[in-house]
């Protein structure tokens, strides 16, 4: 029997080209942005501003706040505020900038210093050198931050982002009900430290909550804190590993992974397989007496603790130096940025300026836990406290190492933490000695 | 010729078909065809930054000696993701349909009820699996506890996988009942009768019978299974979080070089290297997926 024939291949061609094309102009069409109102450029503010952030339960409801007080002041202005999961921020905002359809968004363009290769240059400074951002940095708004904030954010001398606020991550919330019922007190070195865990251990208490599916890292970075206090240790660390003057098998690196291993071992039990998510919650129950955590968390811990205890913070101490844990490292917070391909830019930089006036900004300082990157704005009850380990900024380890694309993934912070029990299956030396390997394959 | 074609005017079956051909050609030939080309470039996780034709870098990155070990690994704990859930999804799916297929009281409730989890979402499922195994309240950590033991569950190097692959097998079960439930309601009666007569066990009719002619089924069954599960990472991420070595797989290694990026850093997104891994990890699925298919093709003709 023949083949039946529809038609010529030629014909059918030329129709799955059209078909085709016409698919993709409708599709196209139907995900392209809609209309931000006028691409103003200038003049009063108006039209839908798009605001994309990383969400975080805190930093959304001082976003939010701003944006309410904004449209009350710009009505004309409709604020679409996005915040997305982090897992899902890399693409999300990759595939909003590819369209052209946000209108502030987050950015952090960092330098990469001479020692190390061009290749490992992140992909917001290669975007702010191809000019996906725009140039911030005659904006009224930036003289409203500290100085030593703007420098910490600069990209080759120009400002490209609008710091939120610091945040400090190195240190540990603390029951301090528990730590009166066992006679505690905030421990200033390693030995104390061990003591106080001990102690709580003996007489059944966690003494630390960790989230091991997902906010073990925190750990880590403590441990780096108090043995690299400075930022000065932390940028000659960096250094020596790129230079291949230190390896992660010396005894200080291991050292690192022996802290996270002491400290693991006086974690909850079965940690790992708990999510940081619902950390606040088991310390709040007083399930644990510590929790290794950001400060950014300090809404969330306030909230979820009311009224049951007073609770406070404080470094990590990991070294026996006792003036070597009086610093907490931190970083500058959620960085705003404008694409230069904005179709409301008129209502971001007024929004940007908005949100820094110094009303405006101590509420969403209120609100997100952030400490306050403007002088003369109050500061939270917790992180007062704290003011004798932040008078000198000591940024924490993971804002000054710069990841090795080419290396291996045991030695991606490099401090390889994920790999030590329970988490991993290796002790502190195995597990530096895989990050060493993975390391050197990379150079 | 066209005396024979039998439907009547062609005009609206071309149409129908150029308009599927379009939507295959944007969405599947297009993707894949730029998916082959970026792997041979430097593009990264951001738009607009220079795009570099680096040839064949990101696959020698991909064999290197710093990622050679951690990709095998990943290869390693994706077989057996992919195999185990086959295996047992297959078996205890045509457990069920066969179940089901008999004269079963309530069997239209139980058939809703199995194919209920294909209607959840990944991050539903991860959702509620993480809160039964959740180490320190969830009900699987009471059942643990009435015989004296504990476990971290998901975030447990030990048994992380295991549960991974009971899960997805459960996510999976419904579309796979369904599908061997079909192919059981198209075997005839008669034949079942036949044996009955014969004096055949229902264990019989099921190894004589059913399980013959249901090879089409097994076809489609297994097809989709292994090709769905050589590229799923989604469940792993979700329920292990995506650093647990425990549960690497191939797909979660492109995902995270593809769109892992820092939310403020954006440091180690390199789109082009993930595009080597997705080559890789193609072959490997085609590779598989034609030899698995040529065998059930096989087995087929053989009843």
């Amino acid at each position: 029997m023949k083949t039946l024939s529809l038609c010529s291949r030629r014909v059918l061609g030329r129709r799955i080209g059209l078909v085709s094309v016409l698919v993709s102009s409708v599709l196209l069409a139907a995900c392209s942005s809609g209309t931000s109102g006028p691409a103003a450029t200038g003049g009063a503010p108006s039209g839908t501003l798009k605001f994309i952030v990383s969400s975080s339960d805190a930093s959304d409801a001082g976003f939010r706040a701003v944006n309410a007080a904004f449209m009350k002041k710009y009505p004309k202005v409709k604020v679409e505020f996005s915040p997305i999961p982090n897992q899902n921020w890399a693409a999300t905002n990759s595939s909003r900038l590819t369209a052209g359809n946000v209108d502030i968004t987050l950015a952090g363009p960092k330098e990469v210093p001479s020692y190390v290769p061009a290749s490992a240059q992140g992909d917001d400074a290669r975007a702010t050198d191809a000019g996906v951002y725009a140039d911030l940095t005659h904006q009224a708004a930036m003289k409203r931050f500290s100085p030593s904030v703007l420098k910490a954010t600069q990209y080759k001398g120009k400002q490209y982002v609008v710091p939120t606020g610091l945040s400090y991550y190195t240190g540990a919330y603390y029951n301090k009900k528990l730590f009166a019922k066992y006679g505690l007190t905030v421990p200033t070195t390693w030995d104390e430290f061990v003591k106080v865990c001990n102690t709580l251990k003996k007489n059944g208490v966690a003494p630390l909550g960790v989230g091991g599916k997902d906010s073990a890292g925190l750990v880590m970075l403590s441990a780096v804190q108090g043995l690299y206090p400075t930022a000065q240790d932390k940028e000659a660390l960096n250094q020596g590993l790129w230079q291949k003057k230190v390896k992660l098998t010396d005894s200080k690196p291991v050292q690192v992974l022996d802290r996270v291993a002491t400290m693991f071992g006086f974690a909850q039990r079965n940690f790992s397989g708990v999510a940081g998510s619902t950390i606040a919650a088991g310390f709040a129950n007083g399930e644990y007496a510590m929790i290794p955590d950001g400060t950014w968390d300090t809404p969330t811990v306030t909230s979820a603790v009311g009224s049951k205890f007073d609770f406070g913070y404080f470094p990590i101490p990991t070294s026996n130096n006792a003036a070597e844990n009086a610093t907490v490292g931190g970083k500058v917070e959620l960085t705003l940025a404008v694409p230069s391909s904005a179709k409301n830019k008129t209502a971001a930089l007024a929004y940007l300026d908005f949100f820094t006036e110094p009303q405006n900004y101590a509420k969403f300082v209120e609100l997100s836990g952030f400490a306050s990157a403007e002088p003369g704005i109050a500061t939270s009850a917790l992180l007062k406290t704290l003011e004798g380990y932040t008078n000198t900024f000591s940024p924490a380890w993971d804002t000054v190492f710069i990841v090795n694309p080419k290396a291996g993934s045991a030695a991606q912070y490099p401090f390889n933490y994920g790999a030590v029990v329970p988490l991993g299956s290796s002790t502190p030396a195995q597990a530096a000695a895989q990050s060493q390997k993975d390391w050197a394959a990379g150079q | 010729m066209s005396e024979s074609y039998p439907f009547g005017r062609r005009a609206g079956l071309r149409t129908t078909f150029s308009v599927g051909m379009g939507f295959v050609i944007v969405f599947a030939i297009v993707p894949a065809v730029a998916v082959v080309v970026i792997s041979f470039t430097d593009i990264r996780g951001l738009p607009y930054i220079p795009v570099n034709w680096v040839g064949i870098e990101n696959y020698l990155t991909f064999f290197s000696g710093a990622k050679l070990g951690y990709n095998l690994h990943a290869l390693w704990n994706t077989l057996v993701f992919a195999f185990s859930v086959t295996i047992f999804q297959n078996f205890i799916a045509l457990m069920i349909a066969v179940v089901l297929s008999t004269k079963l009281r309530g069997r239209t409730f139980y058939r809703a009820v199995v194919f209920m989890p294909t209607v959840l979402g990944v991050t539903v499922i991860g959702l509620i699996w993480s809160l039964i195994f959740n180490p320190s309240a969830g009900p699987a950590a009471t059942v643990w506890s009435w015989f004296g033991a504990d476990s971290a569950f998901f975030g447990d190097q030990k048994i992380a996988m295991a549960l991974v692959i009971s899960v997805q097998v459960w996510a999976g079960l419904g579309l796979a009942v369904v599908i061997f439930l079909a192919g059981i309601q198209a075997i005839p009666e008669e034949l079942y009768e036949c044996a009955s007569i014969d004096g055949a066990s229902g264990s019989k009719k099921l190894r004589h019978i059913t399980v013959p002619l249901l090879a089409p089924s097994f076809t489609a069954n297994v097809l989709l299974c292994i090709v769905g599960s050589l590229q799923s990472y989604q469940l792993a991420y979700v329920l292990t979080g995506p650093n647990n070595p425990a549960t690497q797989v191939l797909s979660l290694a492109i995902f995270t070089q593809a769109f892992g990026g820092g939310t403020s850093s954006g440091s180690v997104a390199s789109q082009g290297y993930a595009g080597a891994i997705s080559m890789v990890q193609f072959v490997i699925v085609g590779l598989i997926s034609v030899a698995v298919l040529l065998y059930l093709r096989r087995q087929e003709s053989k009843t």
